[in-house]
């Protein structure tokens, strides 16, 4: 078992750049999830690491041996795919035995190792089929069983939730989790779905055009966004923005104004300077119904999920926001609303989009 | 029980109609292969006594035993061969190979277009100066040589069909490009392997104009090839002529009859893939 290194890791498809750069230090034992948009380079980052793809420049460490130049094979990773890769001319049996073959693995040894992942993935009943006899999920498990009886340093898992149904995703994640906390092993988790990356993750990495926005727990990630990439990614629904300005500064607070609405924020140390364009962000569940609100609009859409209720709202200032009210609140498609919310839960972002720190970040 | 439709009669009517044409001459054949020797049968009558030593007789001057064998060692020395090396650069052309290099294939897309009537001149001296002419490697090794293009082709067509991820599991699970080709991608071949050796054994053992050119003793041609020699020595035995012909066909049609499923799944292949 092993940490991971990425230093200044870049990746050029000829003249096209992938990678811009990637710095990150993974310890042994985390659970790391990469996520991002599609096309953001999260899968490309995830094999160059495997060894599936070159290296245009920087350096890949696994443990304290730069790996730039070694074939996938002798990297110590296992790999899940998102397409599972099962080989479909063997048994489950041979599919998760068939790394052991290749490295001389005496018959015996192999046997216990194939039969020990079984057990704990429960598919002992499953060795001697065939993929195609499986289900998506079964499939699944075949392929982490494949992975774990070479008892990699680190496993990478590719998307491998995707193309499963939604009940069985949750029970997959599940799965996986425990599989991480029995096996104390390096994970490397890449998915597009953030519910994955906040559920799974000792560790999240955002990634954006190729470039790593943010790194940290997940509750850092919701509590603190870099960014206003990082803030409308994670979270769901996602985070409002409405762009605003400032229009009064004292040491010790800020008048926001966006439109008609105009609010008081504790602020301290920010540099920000009368007249300065921001853009705020509430969360969904910050917002509640206050007929002394500052954020008055129309309600474009009620969905009634039983435990909460979902509104859309458009703000005189033309914006769109989301409230997530708890309960089963009644609200008439047209009518007029006011919503308010507690200043402590504003995010402000600059014009460059990067967080402005307020007093108590 | 489903009720046939109108439609579902029209068309078992027309393949049975289809059926009665394509049997016909093979019928005749068979009627004039058991008249009496020296009669020269006239269409599909049925002899009043079916001569069937007529096949005998066939087989033994015809020296069948002797084509049979000399058939199957040409099929023998072909077929393995090109399947090896059709499979080999197949998988090379489709997995191993940069953008650079794709004009590679294109060489044997052409070659796909050169019919064999085109060089067969050209390849008679070759063989001379090889000093191969009358012997079965002057059917042989032109035979490996003609159908690399078709075999090249029909085996890329399937490995570009088998996933990356395939190859990369593979890769990362442990294995060197040699063990990937041999214990992951050729068993996934198999049934294309199956359909090409299938089609390479049909066309060797057809194979007429090659050992008509290349060959004078028709005990080292291929049965096809024998017949030529055959029919100009008993042209006008009728009766004879068509035992022997039937009994040169017998083989191939035994092995359709044994391997049919793979027969129609080799051209049902072609026709999807093209």
């Amino acid at each position: 078992m092993a940490g991971l290194t990425l230093r200044s890791v870049i990746k050029n498809y000829g003249e096209v750049p992938v990678i811009k750069g990637v710095d990150l230090d993974i310890a042994h034992g985390e659970f790391v999830v990469f996520v991002g948009p599609s096309g953001c380079g999260k899968s490309t980052l995830l094999r160059m690491i495997a060894g599936l793809e070159d290296i245009t420049g920087g350096e890949v460490k696994i443990g304290d041996r730069v790996v730039n130049d070694v074939e996938p094979r002798d990297r110590g990773v296992a790999m899940v795919f998102q397409s599972y890769a099962l080989y479909p001319h063997m048994t489950v049996y041979d599919n998760v035995g068939f790394g052991l073959k290749l490295a001389g693995t005496p018959k015996d040894v192999r046997d216990k190792k194939i039969r020990d992942a079984a057990k704990v993935l429960q598919m002992e009943h499953l060795l001697d089929r065939r993929p195609a006899q499986l289900s998506g999920g079964q499939r699944q498990r075949v392929a982490i069983g494949r992975a774990i009886v070479r008892q990699p340093d680190v496993f990478l898992f590719d998307e491998p939730l995707s193309n499963l149904d939604a009940a069985l995703r949750v029970d997959m994640r599940m799965e996986l989790a425990r599989l991480h906390h029995d096996l104390n092993a390096t994970m490397i988790y890449v998915t597009h779905d953030q519910v994955e990356a906040m559920t799974l993750a000792d560790k999240i990495v955002v990634l954006n055009g190729g470039v790593v926005q943010q790194v940290g727990s997940p509750l850092d990630l919701y509590n603190t966004p870099a960014n206003l990439f990082v803030a409308g990614f994670i979270g769901s629904p996602r985070m409002n923005l409405i762009s605003g300005s400032v229009a009064e500064v004292t040491p010790e607070r800020l008048r926001i104004v966006s439109g008609p609405s105009s609010f008081w924020l504790e602020a301290r140390g920010h540099g920000l300077a009368p007249g300065a364009e921001i853009t705020l962000g509430i969360r969904p569940h910050a917002l509640s119904v206050d007929p002394s609100g500052t954020l008055a609009g129309k309600v474009q859409l009620v969905e009634q999920l039983g435990n909460e209720t979902v509104i859309r709202v458009l703000l005189a200032v033309g914006t769109e926001v989301t409230a997530v009210l708890a309960g089963q609140g009644v609200h008439a498609v047209g009518g007029p609303i006011a919503l308010g919310f507690d200043a402590a839960a504003v995010h402000l972002f600059g014009a460059d989009g990067n967080r402005i720190a307020l007093s108590g970040d | 029980m489903k009720t046939a439709t109108p439609n579902t009669l029209l068309a078992r009517g027309l393949i049975i109609l289809l059926m009665v044409v394509t049997l016909l001459p093979f019928l005749s054949m068979l009627s004039a292969a058991l008249a009496p020797q020296g009669t020269y049968p006239n269409g599909l009558q049925w002899p009043e006594d079916p001569q069937w030593g007529n096949f005998v007789r066939a087989f033994e001057v015809a020296k069948m035993d002797q084509l049979l064998l000399s058939s199957v060692l040409i099929v023998l020395g072909v077929v393995p061969i090109s399947v090896a090396i059709a499979t080999m650069a197949g998988y090379g052309l489709a997995k191993l190979t940069s953008a650079k290099y794709k004009w590679v294939y294109l060489v044997f897309v052409f070659g796909l277009t050169l019919p064999f009537e085109a060089v067969i001149t050209p390849l008679y001296y070759e063989v001379r100066a090889l000093g191969l002419l009358n012997t079965r490697f002057a059917i042989i090794l032109p035979l490996i040589g003609l159908y690399m293009p078709f075999g090249v082709y029909w085996m890329r067509a399937h490995f570009l069909n088998v996933p990356q991820d395939l190859t990369e599991a593979a890769q990362l699970d442990g294995a060197t490009r040699w063990k990937e080709f041999l214990l992951v991608q050729v068993p996934l071949a198999r049934p294309a392997i199956m359909s090409l050796s299938i089609l390479l054994f049909l066309w060797t053992w057809n194979q007429f104009l090659l050992p008509v050119v290349l060959v004078q003793d028709p005990m080292q041609r291929t049965m096809a090839g024998a017949l030529g020699a055959f029919q100009g020595q008993w042209g006008t035995d009728i009766p004879l002529l068509c035992a022997g012909s039937l009994l040169i066909l017998a083989p191939t049609i035994l092995l359709f009859l044994i391997f049919q499923r793979q027969f129609v799944a080799a051209l049902m292949q072609g026709a999807v893939k093209g």
